[in-house]
């Protein structure tokens, strides 16, 4: 299995955007830039809703009318992180690969985030029509934040130990 | 003390963004403004705090490099314009809302004010490249 893998990975370096990022000084901190700025329209989205859900701020919208409003933007944002993410990873996937941080990350906890996320996407509504947000709709709220903040602290983990952004 | 700096950075941009694309007319049409700019103002503005103290300690520990980095200068630069204009949009968000159309002003401050947030992370990520830093 990991075999198929690291072939996968060694193919995505030979990829010509692959060559591309990783032989250019500029390039990568670019694909960094793309991925960040993905990100922050995406965790902001997803993190807002999840905030709103818990409580957490001010009530001027609530849950439901928040998380309508960002639906669009939430997954415009995801589109531009995965292409930035796709970008990093084609540079250098067989480090990639090899990383402790980078495994959790990619196969551990992001499945997991989006699972949850796609499912509080889908009962945000049920969990609003009461005034007050059910205790349900909290206790996911607080799940999605915790899960979303442990990929960052994965990927910062990653990012620490990783020898190309740490020259 | 990365993690807090990073995802408190993500939030505050991106609340921030949000709030601009809604004065640019491109998200969020059937709220208002005022209450758009209501809900999304204590977490931006946490964020940002966050974002400032984490910074701080990460930039304490390499002090004397950074601040004699140009690209580091260049960040706080447009750090510091960057929060400018969102205190100018904070300031007259109420003003913008009562007009029956958003003023040219109240656009162009949003579009710069993107500009100046997602520059503020450009430059983040080339100090690393360029100085070997972070």
């Amino acid at each position: 299995m990991y075999d198929v893998v690291l072939a996968g990975c060694r193919w995505l370096e030979n990829t010509p955007w692959g060559v591309a990022v990783r032989g250019s000084s500029w390039m990568y901190p670019l694909a960094l830039w793309v991925h960040f700025v993905g990100l922050s329209v995406w965790l902001a989205t997803s993190l807002a809703v999840d905030l709103r859900l818990m409580g957490v701020g001010s009530r001027q919208l609530n849950a439901v009318e928040l998380s309508t409003g960002l639906f669009a933007w939430n997954w415009i944002g995801f589109v531009i992180a995965f292409v930035g993410g796709f970008l990093l990873l084609s540079a250098e996937a067989t480090t990639y690969a090899a990383n402790t941080g980078f495994r959790l990350k990619l196969i551990v906890l992001i499945p997991a985030a989006l699972i949850w996320h796609v499912m509080v996407q889908k009962k945000t509504q049920a969990w609003t029509e009461t005034a007050r947000t059910s205790a349900i709709g909290r206790w996911a709220g607080l799940i999605e934040f915790v899960l979303w903040i442990s990929v960052v602290s994965a990927s910062v983990g990653f990012l620490l130990t990783n020898a190309v952004t740490r020259p | 003390m990365s993690v807090v700096h990073y995802s408190a950075v993500f939030f505050c941009v991106g609340t921030l963004i949000l709030l601009d694309v809604r004065i640019l007319g491109i998200a969020y049409r059937n709220q208002t403004l005022s209450s758009v700019a209501e809900q999304l103002r204590p977490w931006f503005w946490i964020g940002v705090g966050s974002a400032a103290l984490s910074g701080f300690l990460l930039f304490a520990v390499e002090a004397g490099d950074y601040a004699a980095a140009t690209p580091f200068r260049i960040k706080m630069l447009v750090t510091v314009l960057a929060a400018a204009s969102a205190l100018a949009i904070d300031w007259r968000v109420q003003t913008w809302d009562r007009a029956s159309t958003m003023p040219v002003t109240a656009r162009l401050i949003a579009l710069i004010s993107i500009v100046l947030w997602l520059g503020t992370i450009l430059v983040s990520v080339e100090i690393p490249a360029l100085t070997g830093l972070g």
